[in-house]
């Protein structure tokens, strides 16, 4: 969930139409036609993307005059199958996927059972990857991957280019060889196995 | 007792509040008192900065290990990137890091001819930090207008490692040789738990988003940082290394310039003074049996300082952070994301954020890190409408205010805290520099425990850390 009390305002007479805010929307809010960056004001999460890589400093951040308020209802979605797609993905329902806007796995997994089919689309429904834009990527992609979809980055985009390894991938080789440097793999993979078994708070204490 | 060393100044920022508004600097207030960290612990090494020479004695010491540096693959017609990181520049003030990275300009272009040398200066979370530092220390001006921040958003390449695609910023890449322009000090050891600290900034302030987010969700709270370690033994990356150097930092300022063409051996030194001067540090921090705790730095909540160690390890004393056989630290991002929807950790061995810290005094520190999870858990006084409405519009940080009060000044937040917790023990993060910023009784505390803490790791949890990291002890 993300209470979006933001917008991102361009000034016309400073955008030279270089596209970088179009390569970076999490939310592919804003596009340059005419040779000058638009905003769609109902898609924009708030982000301030755009706003810090803007090469002209053309854009400014606005108070929304009525804040958007983004949020999937996981309550409207058959449980049973939320917690499929996190076990698959190897997260725990309710654990943190996104740190800035609070989203836990169970809500992105929500969103694809909606029919999100990208991580833009994820992030345009849930607000996860629109506050640093940075640390969320990753188990979106699992948890899409997870639920059978594989989505391609957007054309000409830098919104993001692909799934990484995750520490069950590791190489036997890889682990033996760095055994000794300090990398507790197995140890790690130990931990996150429990936390993803581990029992659901919201359940249990409803 | 010692009078307060004079804290770090605010910074005009776009992540803080306009310095003028820092009206009141916490160790003004009746009660504080500074300790000086060789007070604490006189085997800290001797510093070369806070210091007589000033700048010009990490000038010159950047010099001597510089010489011993091959350069020879480096031609007059090559390009070269020398890489930096926003972190350099919160240290001592800043000038001591821009120092170095200006002397390692001059020294390449005198040694090597070459003319082609750009700065390349990778952030955190906070895309145009950076900037602001590359305009304040004239390095735009000293690289003949080469300097630039990136940010993990910016266009990247792939890299083929032995785990697989990872992906670095392109900018970073974008030349010849590549030199790896950091510093020693430990920050962030509940990320990195001191493996591969010099390694580091290859999976973060050069790496894009799909690295960062490996780092930090796919990998494990201990082999996180082994996405630094695959990405600098990539061929790519090893084809354009040149050398490595190093600010090297204890709590109490500058040791030295260390350099190497070889990143492991200057990483495994580092590891050293990490865990032998910052791990006293920190155990003694963990000695603290209760504390306001007041934030008063240019930085954002969680990396303000105190005696070379960030809040964010503060909050995570009460264990022990280098221990490898312990997998989750009080805080970092995997423990944060365990939390359920009850705002209970998931696990029952999760352990709380330390419970010393009775409240939160933000008396000024800066938006730009996901810092709500603070506020969630420890009672948290932020001073002046201003800065709250600041972190109101942060969008890492809409809920920061929504588990914080507000009070009109810095006075009013302190006597709010000495009353609501009943302790008088206060430690201030505000970068004062050899020493550090407490409230007297606090004082007696540490001169008092110091001793059996310095013990307990030379004799005890030196080598244990040591051994974990297959570093053998000097
Ligand atoms: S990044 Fe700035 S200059 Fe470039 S198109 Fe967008 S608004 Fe215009
Ligand atoms: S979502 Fe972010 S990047 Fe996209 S238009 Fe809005 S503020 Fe800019």
């Amino acid at each position: 969930m993300k209470v979006v009390n933001l917008l991102a305002m361009v000034d016309t007479e400073k955008c030279r139409g270089c596209k970088t805010c179009e390569r970076i929307c999490p939310v592919l809010a804003i596009k340059v036609e005419n040779r000058v960056a638009v905003v769609d004001a109902e898609r924009c999460r708030g982000c301030a993307n755009c706003e810090q890589r803007c090469p002209d400093l053309a854009i400014t951040m606005v108070k929304r005059d009525e804040p958007l308020v983004v949020k999937v209802d996981v309550g409207a979605v058959d449980y049973d199958r939320i917690m499929d797609i996190c076990r698959r993905a190897k997260l725990n329902p309710e654990q943190l996927i996104c740190y800035c806007t609070g989203t836990r796995a169970e809500e992105a997994a929500a969103a694809i059972l909606q029919g999100a089919k990208s991580p833009e689309e994820v992030s345009f429904l849930t607000g996860a990857r629109t506050g640093c834009k940075v640390e969320c990527i990753q188990p979106i992609l699992r948890l899409l991957e997870a639920a059978g979809i594989k989505p391609q980055p957007p054309k000409g985009g830098w919104q993001w280019y692909g799934r990484t390894v995750t520490v069950w991938e590791i190489p036997e080789a890889v682990k033996k060889k760095y055994a000794s440097r300090g990398f507790y793999f197995d140890e790690d993979i130990k931990i996150l196995d429990r936390v993803a078994a581990a029992p659901l708070q919201g359940r249990s204490d409803a | 007792m010692r009078a307060p060393i004079t804290p770090l100044p605010p910074r005009k920022s776009q992540y803080g509040i306009d310095p003028a508004m820092v009206k009141t600097r916490v160790c003004e207030l009746p009660g504080m008192t500074s300790v000086l960290l060789k007070e604490l612990f006189p085997d800290l090494p001797e510093v070369i900065f806070p210091g007589p020479g000033g700048v010009e004695a990490v000038r010159k010491a950047a010099e001597a290990a510089l010489e011993k540096i091959d350069m020879s693959r480096i031609k007059p017609e090559h390009s070269v990137n020398i890489l930096a990181s926003h972190h350099g520049f919160t240290l001592l003030g800043g000038e001591p890091y821009a120092e170095m990275l200006k002397t390692i300009k001059d020294v390449i272009e005198k040694r090597t001819g070459c003319k082609n040398i750009r700065l390349r200066a990778g952030v955190g979370l906070r895309f145009r930090e950076t900037e602001e530092y590359i305009k304040r220390y004239g390095l735009d001006e000293h690289f003949n207008g080469k300097a630039i921040g990136v940010a993990p958003v910016d266009q990247g390449i792939p890299i083929e490692t032995e785990i697989g695609t990872l992906y670095g910023i392109k900018k970073v890449y974008d030349a010849d040789w590549i030199v790896h322009a950091h510093n020693s000090d430990v920050r962030e050891v509940h990320f990195h738990r001191q493996v591969d600290r010099a390694v580091k900034p290859f999976g973060m302030s050069y790496a894009r988003i799909e690295t960062r987010s490996t780092y930090h969700q796919n990998l494990g709270p201990r082999a996180a940082n082994f996405t630094a370690r695959a990405i600098f033994d990539s061929p790519f990356v090893q084809s354009k290394f040149a050398f490595a150097s190093f600010l090297t930092v204890a709590p109490n300022g500058i040791i030295g310039v260390d350099a190497d063409n070889d990143l492991y051996a200057l990483n495994d030194r580092v590891t050293q003074t990490g865990c032998r001067y910052y791990g006293k540090m920190m155990t003694l921090f963990g000695e603290i049996d209760e504390c306001i705790a007041a934030l008063d730095f240019p930085c954002p909540v969680v990396y303000v300082f105190s005696a070379g160690v960030i809040y964010a390890n503060f909050a995570g004393a009460n264990t022990d952070l280098y221990d490898l056989d312990m997998p989750l630290p009080a805080y970092t991002w995997y423990t944060e994301a365990f939390y359920g929807k009850r705002g209970r950790p998931l696990l029952d061995d999760i352990p709380p954020l330390n419970p010393a810290i009775k409240m939160c005094v933000h008396n000024y520190a800066w938006t730009g890190y996901p810092s709500a999870f603070f506020s969630e858990h420890i009672p948290t006084v932020v001073v002046g409408r201003e800065q709250a409405e600041l972190f109101n519009r942060d969008p890492q940080n809409l809920t920061y205010m929504a588990h914080a009060v507000v009070a009109e000044d810095t006075r009013a937040a302190m006597d709010f805290a000495y009353k609501a917790t009943g302790t008088g023990k206060v430690v201030i993060f505000d970068g004062a520099m050899g020493g550090i910023n407490v409230s007297e009784p606090l004082a007696e505390l540490l001169l008092q425990k110091a001793p059996a803490v310095s013990r307990r790791v030379d004799e005890e949890l030196l080598p244990k850390w040591l051994r974990q990291r297959g570093v053998i002890q000097r």
